[in-house]
């Protein structure tokens, strides 16, 4: 039996739930081809209290389940603001119930029998789809912590350069000498770890926003 | 069945409202007719009995003006002979004395009053006395009430009149006619003195109407009459009723079958699905390991025995839903039905959808019924799918050129039942694939209406076959088998 989990912590995990033993045994074999671990659910509440909402994969979900609808679990995990995308399926789907899905925020909707290629590619994309709302989140969060460092003379600077003024200009603003207006620079662009003004605007642009609306 | 009760209770009431309503309207009627007559039989009473007391006064006045032409002839001795009423005349020449202080009270009053006055009224003999002052000789006379009276005249008979007509006078009276005063209900009472100053006797007419003479034949006839019109806007209120229902429970039934076949469809999506879903995963995923260098045998192998295990889940599921919706033994169920019965009730259920799409259907059947085996309710399904299936294909041509005919005959060995319809008919392809399972040539049809009427033909031991109909449109005959004859000779 080939190992489904891999020994490879990092590799992205799919989290099945159906209440059919077969379908998941095959859907788990199957997913595995492509190097995806599985966890495998038999019923939605065991899920939603038990899975591990960090790490990084996606939720393959099947509509008609006893007790609760799959519509229902969706619903639940985007309230709860679980990030991992989620791709519903259905044995007899109908236009009303893949409108409702959508709407609630699935990924995907498949109908079952599902081919393999679809499969595989909607969890391939979703799980590509993940890692970069991950990674663009962690990079929001140690911009947001550099730009907790600066102190408030380096904030005004920083707020003059992305509004493109000279230090020349950024001097007259704040009645200080071009030359403190240069150390602020040096310093503000350390702290903030930026290699270029380009990057320096494209990372930080947002937060300063953020700050002067507040 | 509340509602049928309601229904009784409110004709009921409104029976009894009805006939009350016309019962005092008789009886009003009856009462003003019976006081008409009694009023006009008393005034002609008064008329002729003031008639007679003036006379009475005539024959004084001419007594006194004969007198004294000769003392001793005393002419008004005859008097009696002329008017029975007359008993006796007596007289008081000038200087005697009246035998009776009455009279002579009397003949005062007469001199004051210039004309005859009463005396020794006495009622309970029927007796009277008029007295008329004159010179040199006054006149008496003696009166007998009852010979007063005209008998000839009077307008009611004496004897079994139900008016009781009195004389009246200070006190006394005098019964003319007795008549007959009923118990309770209305009393007609007339009361007016004689047109005469001399005689001032009052007449008193009485009649009393009793319960027992209102109208009361008229009155039951009329309650019956009520009875009977009510009775018959109730039976056909509910006949109306009951071919409402009818036609709800012909619809409903037909909504009934969608939604089963939907909910069918649904679970057998699901069924299905689950155990495709697992073989087409493992088959798959098979073929990707397959490729793999080495290939994992093992999980290879585990693989393929769950896609057999779940093809063979797939198998068993159909074969479950089989069993289920299996018919049960039609040709156990089979019972003389009379055809042409079973036509006309289809075609009473349906004649709402005839008349929406303006369809008179046209039925030719022979005057002795055919009578084949068949399953009722089988058999009421096909005519039903056969006809809705002609009105459809009627509604794609002009409702002016729409002709649907419905022809039952005896045909050879079995009794056949054919639906004719002047629709767009169709072309050979359809008709070789008419019944088969969800063939269907309507974008809202399922295809299995005449598939189903197929089958409960062939079923119930017949067949059903579709044809071209000349010039236009198609023909679907229906052919059951006859019933045997029964030792009366009938089927």
């Amino acid at each position: 039996m080939r190992p489904l989990n891999a020994g490879d912590t990092l590799s992205p995990l799919i989290h099945l739930i159906d209440d059919d033993e077969a379908v998941r045994s095959a859907l788990t074999l199957l997913i595995s081809t492509v190097g995806l671990r599985v966890q495998t659910w038999p019923d939605p509440s065991a899920f939603m209290s038990g899975f591990d909402r960090q790490t990084i994969g996606a939720i393959v979900l099947d509509v008609r389940m006893p007790g609760i609808s799959g519509l229902t679990v969706l619903d639940t995990l985007v309230a709860q603001g679980v990030d991992q995308p989620v791709i519903m399926l259905t044995g007899h789907g109908t236009v009303e119930m893949c409108r409702r899905a959508f709407k609630a925020g699935a990924a995907e909707f498949l109908e079952k029998p599902v081919d393999d290629e679809v499969l595989l590619e909607a969890l391939q994309n979703a799980v590509r789809q993940h890692v970069k709302s991950r990674e663009r989140s962690q990079t929001n969060r140690h911009a947001q912590e550099r730009y907790a460092q600066l102190s408030a003379r380096e904030c005004d600077v920083l707020g003059l350069i992305i509004a493109g003024l000279t230090n020349k200009e950024i001097g007259r603003a704040l009645d200080v000498s071009p030359r403190t207006v240069e150390t602020h620079r040096a310093n503000l662009f350390a702290k903030l770890e930026a290699d270029s003004l380009a990057q320096l605007i494209r990372q930080y642009a947002a937060l300063v926003d953020e700050a002067d609306a507040r | 069945m509340r509602k049928a009760l309601q229904h009784r209770w409110v004709g009921l009431l409104l029976w009894g409202l009805i006939t009350a309503l016309g019962c005092v309207v008789l009886a009003r009627i009856e009462l003003v007719q019976q006081r008409d007559a009694f009023e006009t039989d008393a005034r002609i009473v008064h008329r002729l009995l003031s008639q007679r007391v003036v006379q009475h006064d005539a024959v004084m006045a001419t007594l006194a003006l004969l007198q004294p032409a000769a003392p001793d002839s005393k002419p008004e001795q005859r008097l009696s002979a002329l008017y029975p009423q007359i008993l006796s005349v007596q007289r008081r020449d000038s200087g005697a004395f009246w035998p009776d202080e009455r009279l002579r009270v009397a003949e005062t009053l007469s001199r004051a009053l210039g004309r005859p006055a009463l005396a020794g009224v006495d009622f309970a003999r029927g007796r009277y006395h008029l007295v008329l002052a004159s010179e040199p000789t006054s006149y008496a006379l003696e009166m007998d009430v009852r010979a007063v009276v005209p008998w000839s005249e009077w307008p009611m008979a004496h004897d079994t009149s139900a008016v009781r007509v009195l004389l009246e006078h200070e006190g006394q009276d005098w019964v003319l006619q007795p008549g007959r005063l009923g118990q309770g209900g209305w009393r007609f009472d007339f009361r007016k003195h004689l047109a005469a100053e001399s005689q001032p006797f009052d007449v008193v007419a009485r009649r009393q109407i009793g319960w027992n003479e209102l109208p009361w034949t008229g009155m039951l006839g009329w309650s019956a009459l009520v009875a009977a019109a009510l009775a018959g806007g109730l039976a056909l209120m509910g006949q109306r009723a009951a071919r409402r229902r009818a036609e709800e429970l012909l619809r409903l039934g037909q909504v009934a079958r969608l939604n089963t076949l939907g909910e069918l469809a649904a679970g057998m999506a699901h069924e299905l699905n689950q155990p495709l879903t697992a073989l087409l995963a493992n088959t798959q995923a098979s073929m990707r390991l397959l490729e793999e260098a080495p290939p994992d045998m093992p999980t290879i192998r585990s693989a393929m025995a769950q896609a057999v295990e779940q093809a063979r889940r797939a198998s068993a599921v159909v074969s479950r839903l089989r069993r289920a919706v299996e018919r049960p033994d039609l040709a156990a169920q089979l019972q003389p039905v009379d055809l042409q019965q079973a036509v006309q009730s289809a075609l009473y259920l349906l004649e709402p959808e005839f008349r929406r799409r303006e369809v008179v259907p046209l039925v030719d059947a022979p005057p002795a019924s055919v009578t084949v085996m068949a399953e009722p309710v089988a058999l009421e399904q096909i005519i039903h799918n056969l006809l809705m299936n002609a009105l459809q294909a009627l509604e794609q041509v002009p409702a002016k050129e729409r002709q649907l005919a419905v022809a039952v005959k005896t045909a050879a060995g079995g009794g056949e039942l054919a639906v004719l319809d002047s629709g767009p008919g169709m072309t050979e392809e359809v008709r070789s694939r008419i019944f088969e399972p969800f063939f269907t040539t309507r974008e809202a049809g399922l295809g299995l209406g005449l598939s189903l009427c197929e089958t409960l033909a062939a079923g119930m031991g017949g067949s059903l076959k579709a044809e071209q109909h000349a010039p236009r449109g198609a023909v679907f005959r229906l052919s059951l088998p006859l019933a045997p004859l029964t030792p009366q000779g009938k089927p």
